[in-house]
């Protein structure tokens, strides 16, 4: 699946989470594990989902003016990050929220982000509307 | 592109408020960068998917699988966009990146890596690596 090609109205659920993994015996990981990939599978197999995957709890964050400033992860253990992403393909955020609301992981402390996908740039979007809106206030 | 099976790295653009206090003409521009950018790392091959996310967002969290309005607390340190980078190495990841037209107004980039197999399926013995971890 190329995201690009996706419809405007994808959503990007973003799981926040820290290392949920740390306080669970094998057990528990185990039925866990399987409930989290039961959930994935079926959302890729009706199409809702179309991929997803984890991130490493390691990364290094660029800022400053000319990008000069590099900061290197690992994130600290508690630090909450985004540990993962799923790309779905519904039609309405409401439709999204529901499928946010029923991922496994949210038992475990993740919150789920849900965000719609865009294919302008949501600042250049604001500034037309601002735009638009002085333009009929003036008329 | 399977997407699925991509292992390269992930930039997330931290920061919707990059545009404060520039007008609008230069607001203008840098979007106009920012997307120049994307599809020349597209042409490339070095960025097989990117968007930018709307403002709007929900947050699903809680026992009671609670849902609230807006998931970031201030806009600067709310994710704006994405891109999937498919090269090989951290040190190519963090160059692109640091080409960001956000960065000389406030924008940071989160460079992540991929991790090729996805953690969530028992099958890959991930699980058996974090068990071991402890």
């Amino acid at each position: 699946m190329n995201a690009l090609e996706m419809s405007n109205n994808g959503y990007l659920l973003l799981f926040h989470s820290g290392e949920w993994w740390k306080d669970l015996g094998r057990e528990e990981l185990q039925k866990y594990l399987a409930q989290s990939n039961a959930w994935l599978e079926k959302l890729m197999t009706t199409g809702q989902a179309k991929g997803g995957q984890a991130l490493a709890r390691t990364g290094t964050i660029i800022s400053g003016k000319n990008g000069r400033t590099v900061t290197d992860g690992p994130f600290a253990e508690s630090k909450e990050v985004i540990g993962g992403y799923l790309l779905l393909d519904v039609g309405t955020f409401e439709e999204a929220v529901a499928i946010a609301k029923t991922a496994p992981m949210i038992a475990l402390g993740t919150s789920v982000e849900v965000r719609p996908l865009t294919n302008e740039c949501p600042s250049q979007a604001r500034l037309a509307k601002l735009i638009r809106e002085e333009q009929l206030a003036t008329a | 592109m399977n997407i699925k099976d991509q292992t390269g790295y992930m930039l997330l653009f931290v920061g919707m408020d990059w545009h404060k206090g520039l007008s609008p003409e230069q607001t203008q521009k840098v979007s106009e960068d920012w997307m120049a950018w994307f599809k020349r790392l597209n042409e490339q091959g070095k960025a097989v998917a990117g968007h930018p996310l709307g403002f709007e967002g929900k947050s699903v969290s809680g026992k009671n699988r609670t849902v609230t309005d807006g998931p970031f607390a201030e806009a600067k340190e709310a994710i704006g966009g994405y891109f999937m980078l498919d090269v090989a190495t951290m040190d190519e990841a963090v160059a692109i990146a640091q080409q960001c037209p956000g960065l000389p107004f406030g924008a940071k980039v989160e460079v992540r890596p991929v991790l090729a197999e996805c953690p969530l399926k028992p099958e890959n013995k991930i699980d058996e690596a974090l068990v071991g971890a402890k």
